[in-house]
């Protein structure tokens, strides 16, 4: 006999999600503590170390507040472009892959800037990100309009075609690879020369980057974007059915396509502002936020302040678990990754409590 | 007295909404109950608790007077349920035979061909069901599959069998024929539940009618002992009258001509073939047809959704073939269609009411941004004037009950003042007083001269409300009926494809005397 079933909350109250997501942090928390503990770490001490981000008893404090940046306006900008397409039920997984062409295209230009003006390099970085981008997630939308091809499996695979592509510059010592190291024996990323990097608003000794600013204000530019414009309204009509578009006279195929380009290009424009910011470029310097950025979209329900809101959570979250991790001979990045995994898990796992509840079946009373 | 079922105290609720609230219900043997209730009174949700579909938050189930637990369908198979649903649960490829296979218990894994023909076959005779089990279910008509579902349920042993809307596709000849099929099952002694909002049904077939009201029981009612009036007053609480208006205005020239129309369905077959019609200014022009036989894609034709093959579409004079949805718009000719899921064309479900507003004419405001402003005081026009139910102007169609969905959906078609207005299936599924409202709107703009299609499904509703009624079947035109000169029954034969009047006796082919039609244009 089956006495329990799940059923949908009539409503979705905001303080009860907030508590059933303190939950779902503690439980995690604390699976993560009997790890630590188990390989004699100190588990309050390693999750000080995590939530101050490496900033307390640090003389170099503004370093972690930078390195943190560093993580969070790459992930907020792709979170918001993943809204975007998602708002449209366009699900556009292929992050990664934007954001490595993204990322290898704003390299190009930057390997080949030196003495450009700054400035006048950093723009150029940016639109050869955002056009290059564009035009791929402009192409998988086309396939989709056209063919009824499947997006997701298109954005997925494009993932992994770009992350080879990537390792194969990466790897390949030949005369045309102007990525690598000259001077090194072994295939190295090189670095970028002075005038593709970000510059920033020094204060004191921590700098304000750019990409920073460029970060806020886009999240200011998207919420006003799917709010208030006509492209916005389009874009939640098609979302929302597509049949009903079509009949109201909207150009569905043309919405799909111009979100599509908007989507990728925000996502190339991440990479762009990533890599001036890095210096330099890596198979790994998407940091996974094609990935997490999916995550930050669905926790925030693809609401924007919440996004940003979530991105910041998130990016603490990893820069604290890295920064954490370093201090411990003991244990590396990986467990930093194996946590933020749990802490993940089990916000989703708690997301869904919210939402749903288990009800236990009861017999007529006078049965 | 022992029941075939018994349920007491069922209650369930999804979300905030709750479907059932402490059900009592009893259903005796050999007996035929028609369970009466309007949209969203829960019939389909206490019907669906009995096949195992949904589990009851509370209350209990006695079968042959055991309490039980049914938590799978095949739960509910073993202890002899048989439910017929709404929408057929039939694999499309599979023969008949292969379809009732798949399903049976009991029977060994493999298939015993003649073993299990000759059961089936047995069962067919013995309740007299006219089937060719080697027809594949792709290419049967509706009235076959349903057939087949009921066969279905009562080869797997079914003593107690639901059907959920068994006449809702059916012409009235073939719910005749399918009445004869469940006498003879109540003669076998089998106990059936209709679900059924059609009160002369319930009143020709029923021995008891249990009535639903939002979600509550409200009583069971001997069929013999009460009549349609007295049920109606049960199913929505209220005395009402049911006459349908039908003002006679003066009809003025055709303003929408369709002539020698051919369109294809998705699937590349013929789905309208060769039509020829008119709708003049001040007059409501039915069309009924069996579900399926081209009134969707004829009604994507004229709004521009869907490309025609041959023929003409002329408004007011002027050709409209080939122009994008928005053109055909802007010269006045505007389509609500409700699809069978209600939100699926014409409403974006999860917008508000002041979003779906502007679904149409958005870009007409000027600039990047769209203008809420004056799209919320239309909103709240649209409200007040079509009494919606709603908290506000900023919730979300999909919140809405099914009748202040479609007055949604009608309010917006009106509001930008169309003078040709094609509107199919607008009362589905509604309660009876929201169809009348909607009669009403209806009725009001034929007093202004609007030409209205009404693609409708209730012959009695057609009969009474439209001026005349195009009859088609296949997508082949079998008539134009003026509605005071013709019957039900006349209408179902034409709707079969038994009866033509096409070009007969005198009457219309579908062509008006004083066309718009140029000269040029009449022999394309």
């Amino acid at each position: 006999m089956r006495r329990y079933h799940l059923v949908r909350r009539a409503d979705a109250k905001l303080n009860r999600t907030l508590i059933y997501y303190a939950i779902g942090l503690l439980v995690s928390l604390t699976i993560g503590a009997i790890l630590l503990w188990a390989l004699g770490i100190n588990p309050f001490q390693y999750y000080g170390k995590m939530l101050t981000i490496g900033l307390v008893g640090n003389k170099y404090g503004y370093k972690s507040i930078e390195g943190l940046l560093k993580v969070f306006v790459p992930l907020l900008i792709t979170s918001l472009a993943l809204s975007l397409s998602f708002k449209m039920r366009f699900w556009n997984i292929g992050g990664e892959g934007e954001f490595l062409i993204g990322a290898i295209c704003a390299s190009i230009v930057a390997f080949n800037s030196s003495g450009m003006p700054n400035f006048v390099t950093v723009v150029l970085m940016c639109l050869a990100a955002m056009i290059s981008s564009g035009i791929i997630g402009v192409a998988i939308a086309a396939l989709k309009v056209k063919f009824n091809t499947n997006e997701t499996l298109m954005t997925l695979m494009l993932n992994y075609i770009m992350l080879y592509v990537i390792r194969y510059i990466g790897d390949t010592k030949a005369d045309w690879n102007f990525f690598l190291r000259e001077d090194s024996e072994r295939p190295i990323f090189g670095s970028f020369p002075e005038s593709a990097m970000m510059g920033g608003i020094p204060l004191g000794k921590f700098k304000l980057l750019w990409a920073v600013i460029i970060a806020v204000l886009l999240t200011a530019i998207v919420y006003i974007y799917l709010k208030y414009t006509k492209h916005g309204y389009e874009i939640s009509v098609v979302g929302d059915s597509a049949a009903t578009a079509k009949y109201a006279g909207m150009g569905v195929g043309k919405i799909v396509l111009r979100t599509m380009f908007i989507s990728s290009a925000l996502i190339g424009l991440a990479a762009a502002l990533a890599v001036s910011s890095a210096g330099t470029i890596s198979d790994t310097i998407t940091n996974d936020v094609g990935w997490t950025g999916i995550i930050v979209a669905w926790l925030s329900k693809l609401s924007v302040p919440a996004v940003f809101v979530t991105a910041i959570l998130i990016s603490i979250l990893q820069y604290g678990c890295q920064a954490a991790a370093t201090q411990y001979p003991a244990i590396d990045v990986n467990f930093a990754d194996l946590l933020q995994g749990i802490i993940l898990f089990s916000v989703l796992v708690a997301d869904f409590a919210a939402n749903f509840r288990l009800i236990k079946k009861e017999d007529a009373k006078n049965a | 007295m022992e029941y075939a079922i018994e349920l007491k105290e069922i209650s369930k609720s999804f979300g905030p909404v709750a479907a059932n609230k402490n059900i009592n219900l009893s259903l005796a043997k050999g007996e035929i109950l028609a369970l009466l209730g309007e949209n969203g009174s829960g019939k389909t949700t206490l019907m669906n608790m009995l096949s195992g579909i949904y589990m009851p938050d509370s209350g209990s189930i006695f079968i042959d007077g055991k309490k039980v637990e049914i938590n799978s369908p095949e739960d509910s198979g073993k202890l002899g349920i048989g439910m017929v649903h709404q929408h057929f649960k039939l694999v499309e490829r599979f023969t008949a035979l292969e379809n009732i296979r798949i399903g049976m218990r009991g029977e060994g894994r493999f298939f015993h061909g003649a073993e299990v023909r000759k059961k089936i076959e047995e069962t067919a005779a013995k309740f007299g069901f006219d089937i060719d089990l080697d027809k594949k279910v792709s290419n049967m008509a509706v009235s076959e599959k349903q057939t087949l579902e009921i066969l279905k349920v009562l080869c797997y042993g079914a003593r107690i069998i639901i059907l959920d809307e068994p006449t809702a596709v059916l012409t009235v000849q073939e719910i005749e024929k399918l009445f004869n099929v469940l006498r003879k099952m109540k003669e076998e002694g089998h106990s059936i539940i209709i679900i059924t909002h059609k009160l002369n049904e319930v009143m020709a077939i029923s021995d008891r009618v249990a009535v639903l009201r939002h979600g509550d029981y409200i009583g069971t009612v001997v069929t013999k002992e009460t009549d349609e009036k007295t049920l109606t007053e049960l199913m929505v609480g209220r005395k009402i009258t049911l006459n349908i208006d039908r003002p006679i205005i003066e009809k003025t020239h055709p303003l929408l001509e369709i002539r020698d129309l051919t369109i294809k369905n998705d699937e590349g077959a013929t789905a309208i073939d060769h039509i020829n019609f008119y709708i003049r200014g001040g007059e409501i022009l039915g069309v009924a047809g069996i579900a399926g036989s081209g009134q969707k894609e004829l009604c994507e034709a004229i709004a521009g959704l869907r490309k025609i093959e041959e023929g003409q579409m002329i408004h007011e004079g002027e050709s409209i073939v080939g122009m994008s949805p928005k053109k055909i718009l802007e010269h006045g000719v505007s389509m609500s269609f409700i699809p069978e899921d209600r939100l699926g064309m014409g409403l974006a479900p999860s917008l508000s009411i002041t979003d779906n507003m502007i679904l149409k004419n958005y870009n007409e405001s000027k600039g990047l941004f769209v203008d809420r402003k004056s799209a919320r005081e239309e909103a709240q026009k649209v409200i007040d004037k079509l009494e919606i139910i709603t908290p506000s102007t900023e919730t979300p169609v999909r919140r809405l009950s099914g009748g202040n969905v479609q007055k949604v959906l009608l309010g917006r078609e009106i509001k930008s003042g169309p003078n040709v207005l094609i509107t199919a299936y607008p009362v589905r599924g509604l309660d009876i007083n929201s169809s009348y409202t909607i009669y009403n709107i209806l009725n009001e703009e034929k007093k202004k001269g609007v030409g209205i299609l009404f693609v409708g499904e209730d012959l009695d509703v057609m009969l009474s409300l439209c001026d005349k009624i195009m009859v088609i079947c296949h997508g082949r035109l079998q008539g134009v009926v003026n509605s005071d000169h013709t019957t039900k029954e006349e209408i179902g034969l034409m709707m079969t494809g038994t009866l033509n009047i096409v070009n007969k006796d005198g009457k219309t082919d579908g062509i008006a005397k004083d066309s718009a039609f140029t000269d040029e244009e009449g022999k394309a």
